[in-house]
Order: structure tokens, then sequence, then C-alpha cells
């Protein structure tokens, strides 16, 4: 053996280490670790369609136009401009947002979703006096929406005892809208949007009667939402007949505004103890509401003991938000501490995939087991061609070795296996044997191989075969490997780097083996 | 010594072109080619699209469910029209139920209340279809372009060029037609395989015009070696295609039998399409066109 004349055969052999490597030594605990997603016996993830669990692909809801010249700096001035949009537009006030910085306004409604199109928002922004045409405006959110989306995706998913699951932003090829994809193991499709499908918007909002011309009115005056917020506290039962409750601690500027509203409107006096929402909704006394996603929660009177604090301006912000019951109290917990979501997931104008574990497992096998009934197939048949175990054994063992790189280099970048990986594994051992039988028959035509050079000079004849219909794989997969076409990606890039692979190492390898016997 | 007749592998019976005009051999793909044309035409008249259009492109919904309800009583479980019911081979009492609403929690509803057991949910809008459709089409162009420019490059001569290209765009044709005729849905696995087909086909045609272009040696000898070395390529991916579609779809595994099979159609008129459409091309290319 002449290590300069088998080269080829060394590199292989370093490749196939590497993979060992990458597949059965764990290096250090990675995230996915500790969820249990990761078979013990080698370092490879799998994705959802061969570990199960829910994925949700959805657009966000909203629009934007970019570039809008003077929007007012002054944060007074801003809150007169958003409150004006909110208000022409019919949506609520942190369903727009201006970022003068950027010149950037943002609103979180579409026309299917909230009744706002284009032409509404480009001409509410007009009668403000900005030159905005519909056509100026974009649909989907921005950047800095997706990303803040991103997350608090992540940390409602994480929070919420999903456990591992995973947002991230998808950004298909060709300009159209970018996309939020929600990965989740081990939970189902209405678990998921039980958690991710509204925004999780918690407000606390007080509500009293006033006395206008004789008559009785009531009005409503939020009093701090998520951002109010310094600190969250795990949820606890109520004792006694007391309600269950959340232990907030609330900003200086929020404290300052409740002790204000409070003290102004009569709840720390003839308020006390005196909502009576449950009894008479439409005529409720001097209410606490917990609203979520508009939605009130639960009603609360203001307590005797905080009353005499407020009262005597010492209220330092330690409150209460309560609830109906102790499951809706955790989930009010969770949504003050993920924050809102700035906008919806439009989940009606995306995909959703929900695979039972079991199932998913059983693909894991079956896949396998299809991949080794291929390979055995492609034996056969080129045993009965050659009729030479010297050339077809170590054509199946080359074939075999090329996916063995592969799995070492999924597990390497930590690539999450899918069915669309396993079929681009069994179109590289397609592709692969065909260039195993172009190298063996141009090396074993007829007129003996005596010497080096001969070999090295079929084997570059081989070769140009070998490259060129490689380079027009590459070329024939390379758009659905940019293109998201979601499932289809994983198998472009599989069947890419597959052919890289073989072609650059292991199919030469080959030829470096078929050398070694023909030369003997 | 030069062949003159090729000695196929697997005993396969010896083919002589010298017996046959250009005419004739070109005749058999072209017609082939013609019926697959016409019969993408007559179903874009029906159905307003050249190939049936899975959810993956049109929105709607697929539950994966396992129940002991027969087929007809699950169609009455639902209100909302069922697209098809698939039997999965591999477990008793489970079917795919394929829906064209795109309403998916309403269905999960449906399902769980009538006790069905849920193993997969798949939902997708019409829009996200619609998108889906575009790209895939530009893929496809896209990936057949490349392959062209490259294919030019690397020959720089018309005929031969023009002989692999039109092997390759008749090996997208046909499968295209069988999936037609055989009622197979485009999905995001057959347009995988499409694209993978435009890379597979090429190799046996660029091995045969590399042989004959690019060696010495005389027309029919160059071309039967190709031709032993190019039909054990293909036959050997037949085999390897169609064994994995039957196990995967015998296993109940979704995605790979619609590659497989796809593969397959177009590997078979791979096989003609080479040794009948892209030889007699270069023949004509060898014996005529340079002559003159």
């Amino acid at each position: 053996m002449n290590l300069r004349d088998n080269w080829r055969l060394v590199l292989l052999t370093l490749l196939l280490v590497l993979s060992s490597v990458a597949l059965f030594v764990p290096l250090g605990s990675t995230a996915t670790a500790e969820t249990g997603l990761v078979d013990t016996s080698t370092t490879l993830d799998f994705g959802l369609e061969l570990s199960g669990g829910t994925r949700i692909r959805a657009p966000v809801v909203g629009m934007h136009v970019e570039n809008v010249e003077g929007l007012p700096t002054e944060s007074a001035d801003r809150r007169t401009l958003q409150t004006g949009l909110a208000s022409t537009l019919n949506v609520s006030l942190p369903d727009v947002r201006i970022d003068p910085a950027s010149g950037v306004v943002e609103v979180y409604a579409e026309a299917d979703d909230g009744d706002v199109t284009a032409a509404a928002f480009a001409g509410a922004l007009r009668e403000d006096g900005y030159q905005v045409t519909a056509g100026d405006v974009q649909q989907g959110v921005t950047d800095e929406t997706l990303e803040q989306m991103e997350r608090t995706l992540d940390d409602k998913i994480n929070r919420g005892g999903l456990a591992g699951g995973d947002a991230s932003i998808a950004r298909p090829a060709g300009g159209s809208e970018p996309f939020m994809l929600v990965e989740v193991p081990n939970a189902n499709r209405a678990e998921v949007l039980d958690l991710i499908g509204s925004r999780g918007q918690v407000q606390l909002v007080a509500q009293f009667p006033t006395q206008t011309n004789g008559s009785t009115v009531y009005q409503e005056i939020p009093l701090f939402d998520q951002s109010g917020i310094q600190s969250v506290r795990s949820a606890e039962q109520g004792r006694g007949e007391s309600p269950p409750y959340v232990p907030i601690q609330l900003q200086p500027d929020a404290t300052r505004t409740f002790t204000e509203v409070m003290n102004q409107n009569g709840f720390t006096g003839e308020g006390v103890q005196s909502c009576r929402y449950g009894r008479n909704p439409d005529d409720s006394g001097y209410c606490l509401y917990t609203v979520r996603d508009d939605e009130v929660v639960f009603a609360a009177s203001m307590s005797r003991g905080l009353a005499g604090i407020i009262r005597n301006g010492e209220f330092q912000g330690d409150f209460q938000i309560t609830a109906s019951n102790y499951s809706e109290a955790q989930r009010l917990q969770l949504d003050l501490q993920a924050g809102a979501l700035p906008s919806n997931l439009d989940i009606g104008d995306g995909t959703s995939l929900f695979l039972e574990p079991s199932l998913a497992q059983e693909f894991k096998l079956f896949s396998l087991l299809t991949g080794i009934v291929a390979v055995l197939a492609v034996s056969v048949t080129v045993f009965l061609r050659y009729r030479e175990p010297g050339v077809a054994a170590p054509m199946v063992l080359t074939a075999a070795a090329e996916v063995f790189v592969l799995l070492g280099f999924a597990a390497a970048i930590g690539l999450a296996l899918d069915l669309s990986h396993i079929a681009g594994f069994i179109a590289v051992i397609g592709t692969g044997v065909d260039d195993l039988i172009i190298i063996a028959d141009e090396i074993l035509q007829e007129g003996e191989v005596r010497t080096g050079r001969v070999f090295e000079s079929r084997f570059r004849k081989a070769f140009w075969v070998i490259g060129a219909a490689a380079v027009t794989t590459i070329i024939a997969l390379s758009p659905l490997a940019v293109l998201s076409l979601g499932d289809l990606q994983g198998f472009a890039i599989v069947t890419i780097v597959g052919v890289v692979i073989g072609v650059l190492v292991t199919r030469p390898a080959y030829g470096n083996i078929l050398r070694n016997i023909v030369l003997e | 010594m030069a062949e003159t007749r090729a000695r196929l592998p697997f005993s396969l019976p010896e083919v002589d072109y010298e017996r046959y005009s250009n005419r004739q051999l070109v005749a058999v793909p072209l017609a082939v080619l013609g019926l697959a044309l016409a019969v993408i035409t007559a179903f874009y008249m029906l159905s307003g699209s050249p190939v049936g259009l899975g959810i993956a492109f049109t929105g709607g919904t697929e539950l994966q469910v396992l129940t002991s309800d027969s087929p007809a009583e699950i169609r009455s479980t639902f209100p909302a029209e069922i697209s098809s019911i698939q039997p999965i081979s591999s477990q008793a009492d489970t079917y795919i139920v394929t829906f064209q609403s795109t309403n998916t929690g309403a269905l999960e509803q449906q399902a769980r209340g009538a006790g069905y057991v849920i193993e997969s949910v798949q939902g997708r809008s019409a829009s996200f279809g619609a998108g889906s459709q575009t790209q895939a089409l530009t893929g496809i162009g896209v990936a057949f372009l490349g392959m062209s420019l490259l294919v030019f490059l690397l020959f720089r001569s018309f005929v031969p060029s023009v002989a692999v290209v039109a092997s390759a765009f008749s090996d997208i044709v046909i499968p295209v037609a069988l999936m037609n005729l055989f009622g197979i849905k485009l999905s995001l696995g057959t347009v995988a395989a499409l694209l993978m087909l435009i890379g597979y086909s090429v190799d046996s045609d660029l091995l045969l015009n590399n042989h004959v272009l690019r060696r010495r040696g005389g027309f029919y000898e160059s071309t039967y070696k190709a031709m032993r070395t190019g039909v054990t390529m293909t036959l050997t991916s037949i085999t390897a295609m169609s064994v994995m579609t039957l196990t995967a779809f015998l296993l109940g595994i979704p995605l790979l039998p619609s590659i497989g099979v796809v593969l397959v159609f177009g590997l078979i008129a791979d096989l003609m399409n080479t040794y009948m459409l892209n030889v007699t091309l270069l023949r004509y290319y060898k014996f005529e066109a340079i002559g003159r």
C-alpha cells in the first residue's frame, strides 16, 4: 500500500472517522439533549416528522409604511398621532406603532382581520398630513415586530410547559411576506394554538360611576398593561373566599398613575369593597377589571387594606392581579411574564401539522427499513450485472459509506432529520450508484490496466461525466434549497451536500479500490 | 475490433441501430411525447391546471385517523366535502382523509367528537398554497433553464445539446402525463421528484454524448459502450426506486412513495428518450449535419 497512490482512500477513511465522532461522541449537553428528543444511541437530532409534535407556519397580521418623513419625535405628539390613527382605523391603541427614527408606521390589522385596508391606512396617514399612497403600504409587519414576535413566542412556548418548542422567522425567496414558524415537539395542535393563537394582552382597567347632569355614567380608565409591570411572581391560590391571584410589582410610573386614578375617582373612598359585577354587570359600581385580549377575565373590588395604603400615599406598587380560578391565574402569569404578542398570528393563512409521536417513531423505524431495502435492491442489481463480488461489494459499501458520512454531517451541524432528508439520502444513494457504475465500467473496460498512469487517465475520463452530472443535479436542486417550499428545502440541501461529498470523496475512493484490485 | 452490436447487461436482447432509419427511431419517442402533451393539454382544459394539485398547492386539510368506522361512515361524520379517503395498508383501521376545507380546527373537533383517534393533522391555507404553486413552478423553470445552459456550455454545439435538453424535457413531461392518468396529485414530494429527474435523466444523456463526441472510435462502438453503462445505471435506479416506493407505500410512510413513483416513471421514459431520441439526433449530427 502506497499512501500517495491511495490518497483518495485515506481521505474517505478520515471522513468516516470524523463522521463516527460526530455521530457517537456527545459533545457537551446541548439544549435539545435535555428535552429527551435525542435518540440516546447517536447524537442525531430528529425533526417533527420523525419525532412527533406540532408545526405551525403563519404570517403575522399587519401592514406598514416605511420612510415616512416628519414623524413626531416628541413622545406627547407621537401619542396624539397614535391615538388619532387608532380611532380613525377603529383599532385599539397598541395596534398602532410609530417609530420616528426609522420612519415606520405600522398597524397590526388587515382587511380580513381587523377590517383595515391598505387604502384606509394610507388615507388615515394622509388625513394627518403625511404623503402616503396605498401603493406605499407593504403587507406584513416590520422586521422589528417579527423579531419581537419570535422572542415572545419562544418565551410563551417554553414558559407554557411545552418544552423544546421553538419559534423562528422564515423568509421566502422572492420577497413574499415572511412568516413565523413554530415547532413544538410532543404537543398537539390544539394545545399549541391555545398558547399562541391569541396575543395575551393583559390590562387592568378601572371602571366607576360618575354623575353627569343628574344621571349616572360609567367611565373606564386603563391603569396599566404588561409594559407597566416590573416583575411577576408565581400565581397563588386564594385564601378562604378570596380569588386566586398573580403577585406583581408595578413600575414607578404605573404606580403613580394607579395611585392618582384610585384617589381621584373614589376607589379609596365610597368605592371600597363595592364591585357588584357578578350580580349586576350593567351597574357594577367601582370595579378593577382584569382584561385579557379585550375580554374581562375577572372583576375585583378595591380592598379595604389596599385603599388605606393608597390613601395615605404609601402604595409602593405591590399589587395582585386576580382571576376567577387557579388555571386562569397561571395563564395570566404566563402572559404577564412572556409579554403580549405585538400582533396576531394569521393562523388561517398558514399551515399546520400535527403528528402523533408514536406514529413519528414508526416513520423513523420504517424509513430506516426502506433505506436498507433500497440498498439491498441496488446490491442485487449490481451483483447481477458484474457477477464479481470484488467489483460489486465495494460499490455497495461505498454507497453505504456515503450515507454514513452524510449522517455524520447532519449530526455535526445539528440538522434535525425529517422525512424530506431521508428522501434526500435515498436520492444520494441513487446518484451515487450511477456514478460508481460509470467508474467501474470505465476502469474495467477491455484492455488491461497495467500501470497507474492508464488508471489515472481512465479515472479522469469517468470523472468528466460524473462531474458534469453532479453539477446538473446541483443546478436542478438549488432552486429548492433557496425557495421556502418548507419540507423540500431539507431534501435539496441533503442531496446537494451528498452529491458534493460523493463526487469529491467517496466515489473517487471507489475508483481507488478498483485500482488496487486491477493493478494486483 | 469495433463492436457493431450492443451487448447489453442483464441478458437484454441485442439492439442493432443500423437496421432502423433516423425517422423510424425518432418516431416512437416523439409520438409518446406528443401523446403526453395531449394528455396534459386535455387535463388543463378540463381542470384549469396542467396537473392535479394536492393540498400543498390548493390549501386544505389532511387528517390521519384511527377508527373502526368504514369509509362510508367516515364520510357521514364530516359535514365538509371529503376529497379522498385512503386506508393505510400497514395499520388496520387507519385512514388518511383529505378535505378541500381549510377550517382545520373544526374538522379536528368533528373527528374528536366522533371518537376518532387523530394521529396526524395537516392544514394549509389557500393563499399559502397558491404561493407554493408559484414557487414550485419557478423552481422547475429555473432548474430546467440552468440545466440547459450547462449542457450547451459542456458540448458547445447545437444538435447534441438540443438532444440532451429535448430528452430531459420529455423525461419530465411524460411522468406529468402519467400522474394525470393515474390520478397522482402534485405534492411537494412530486415536485422534488420532477426536479430530481432533471438531474437524474441527464446522467445517461451526458454519458452517451461524451462517449460519442469526445472519444475516439466509431459511432456505433461508442454508442454501445455508453449503452452498456447507461442501461445498467438506469435499471439499477429503477429497481432501487421501485423497491423504495413499494416498501414506503406498504409501511405507510408519507412523501417517499410519491417521490419514488414519479422517479420510476421518469427513468423509464429516460431509457426510451436516451436510446431512441438522443441517440438518433446524435447519429444525424455525426453522419449528416457535420458532413454537409
